[in-house]
C-alpha cells in the first residue's frame, strides 16, 4: 500500500466529523483552558490571593492586639506571608514567560521543558530555605513562651542540642523528599514526556 | 474585539475539520477528543491577535494545534465509559459504509496510532498534502531531515498495512 493510497482513504476519514456550529464554537472562547501552564497559573494565583487576604486580615488583628508574645508572632506570620507573596510573584513571572504556541514545535517544546524545570527548581528551592526558616520561627516562639533566659538555659543542654540538631535533620529530610515526591507526580511524567518527545526530535534533525 | 471575535469564529468553522483530524489523531475517546478540540480552540484564540498572515493560515492553524496536542496539553486519566468502549478498544467510530473501505480505514488508525506523537503529526501533514518545507516549518526540523524521516515512517506504515492486507487473505 503506498501514501498516495493512504491518502484516499485518509479523505475519506476527513469527511467524517460531526461539525461545531458556531455558537458552540464562541462558547468554547469563554471556558477556562486546561493546558498544564493555566492550570499552574490559577493554582498560583488562587494561593496569592489566598495569602494576601490572611496577611491583610492578620495584619487588622495585630495592631489590635498590646505588645507581647501573640503580637510578635502575629507580625512574624505577617512578614512570612510577605515573602510567600514575592515568592508566588516570582512563580507567576515564570509561567508567564511561557507564550503558548506560536513557535514551532521544537522551540515550543525546548521553551515549555526549561520553563517547567526552572518553575520546579524554584519550587524546591523555596521549601528548602523556608522549612530551616519554620524551624528557627518555631525556637522563637518556644523562646517567647518560656522566657528568653530559661529558653537559653534549657536549650544550651547538649541532650537537648544534640536531639534538635536530630529533629531538624529529620524534618528538613522527609519535607524536601515530600515535596520532591509530590512535583514528581503533578509534573515529573509530564515533563519526562516532552523530554522524551524533544530527544526524539532531537534524534531527527541530527539524522 | 468583538469584530476580532467574529472573524476568528469564521476561520475557525471553515477550519474546523483541520482541529478535528488533529484530536481524532491525538485522543481515541469522544470526551478526550471534545477537550483537546476546546484547548486547541482557546489557544488559536489566544495566539491570534500575534497572526500577521506571514504563513498560510492552515499552517499557523497546525502549527498551535499540534503544540497544543503535543506539548501543552495533559490528558486527563478517565474511566472508561460504556458508550466508548466501541472507540478505545476496537477503534469503530461511526461506519462509512462501504465495508471494506471501513475496514482500511480501521487499519490505517490503528497503523497511525502505533507511530510516535511527532511521527504522527508529520504522517498527518503528509496526507493532507502540505508541501515538505512547511512540515519542516511546523516541526522545526529541515527539509531533508522531514523527507528522511517520512521515508522511515512511509516504509513502517507499508509494512504494517501490507501484514494486515495479507492476514485477511489468509
Amino acid at each position: 500500500m503506498e501514501i498516495d493510497d493512504l491518502k484516499v482513504l485518509w479523505k475519506k476519514e476527513s469527511e467524517r466529523f460531526t461539525p461545531k456550529d458556531k455558537a458552540e464554537l464562541e462558547s468554547m472562547l469563554k471556558r477556562r483552558s486546561t493546558s498544564i501552564v493555566s492550570r499552574l497559573k490559577r493554582s498560583v494565583w488562587f494561593e496569592l490571593i489566598f495569602t494576601i487576604a490572611g496577611g491583610v486580615a492578620l495584619l487588622l488583628y495585630a495592631i489590635t492586639l498590646p505588645a507581647g508574645p501573640l503580637g510578635a508572632i502575629s507580625v512574624s506570620v505577617v512578614v512570612l506571608f510577605c515573602v510567600y507573596s514575592l515568592y508566588y510573584f516570582k512563580k507567576l513571572q515564570l509561567l508567564n514567560e511561557f507564550d503558548p504556541a506560536n513557535d514551532n514545535l521544537l522551540a515550543t517544546l525546548n521553551r515549555l521543558i526549561d520553563s517547567m524545570k526552572s518553575y520546579l527548581k524554584l519550587y524546591k528551592r523555596s521549601y528548602a530555605v523556608l522549612y530551616p526558616f519554620y524551624f528557627f520561627l518555631g525556637l522563637f516562639f518556644t523562646a517567647l513562651d518560656y522566657g528568653t533566659e530559661a529558653f537559653i538555659s534549657r536549650i544550651s543542654r547538649p541532650e537537648i542540642i544534640v536531639a534538635l540538631i536530630l529533629f531538624a535533620a529529620a524534618f528538613f529530610a522527609c519535607s524536601t523528599w515530600l515535596t520532591g515526591g509530590c512535583l514528581k507526580k503533578l509534573y515529573g511524567n509530564h515533563l519526562e514526556k516532552l523530554e522524551s518527545l524533544l530527544n526524539k526530535l532531537r534524534t531527527t534533525h541530527d539524522s | 474585539m468583538i469584530g476580532d471575535e467574529r472573524t476568528f469564529i469564521n476561520l475557525v468553522n471553515e477550519h474546523q475539520g483541520l482541529i478535528h483530524k488533529v484530536c481524532n489523531m491525538y485522543e481515541s475517546d469522544r470526551e478526550g477528543r471534545n477537550d483537546l478540540f476546546q484547548e486547541i480552540v482557546l489557544q488559536l484564540w489566544r495566539s491570534f491577535p500575534s497572526f500577521r498572515g506571514e504563513s498560510k493560515i492552515t499552517t499557523w492553524m497546525y502549527r498551535i494545534a499540534l503544540n497544543t496536542a503535543i506539548s501543552g496539553y495533559r490528558k486527563k486519566t478517565r474511566k472508561v465509559k460504556t458508550e466508548d468502549l466501541n472507540e478505545v478498544h476496537l477503534n469503530i467510530s461511526e461506519p462509512y459504509g462501504n465495508e471494506e473501505t471501513e475496514e482500511h480505514l480501521q487499519q490505517l488508525r490503528t497503523a497511525i496510532r502505533q507511530l510516535s506523537d511527532i511521527e504522527r503529526a508529520m504522517v498527518m501533514m503528509a496526507l493532507e498534502e502540505i508541501p515538505y518545507e512547511e512540515i519542516a516549518e511546523t516541526i522545526g526540523i529541515t527539509q531533508n531531515n522531514v523527507r528522511v524521516r517520512m521515508n522511515r515512517i512511509r516504509e513502517k506504515l507499508r509494512k504494517q498495512m501490507t501484514a494486515w492486507r495479507w492476514k485477511s487473505t489468509i
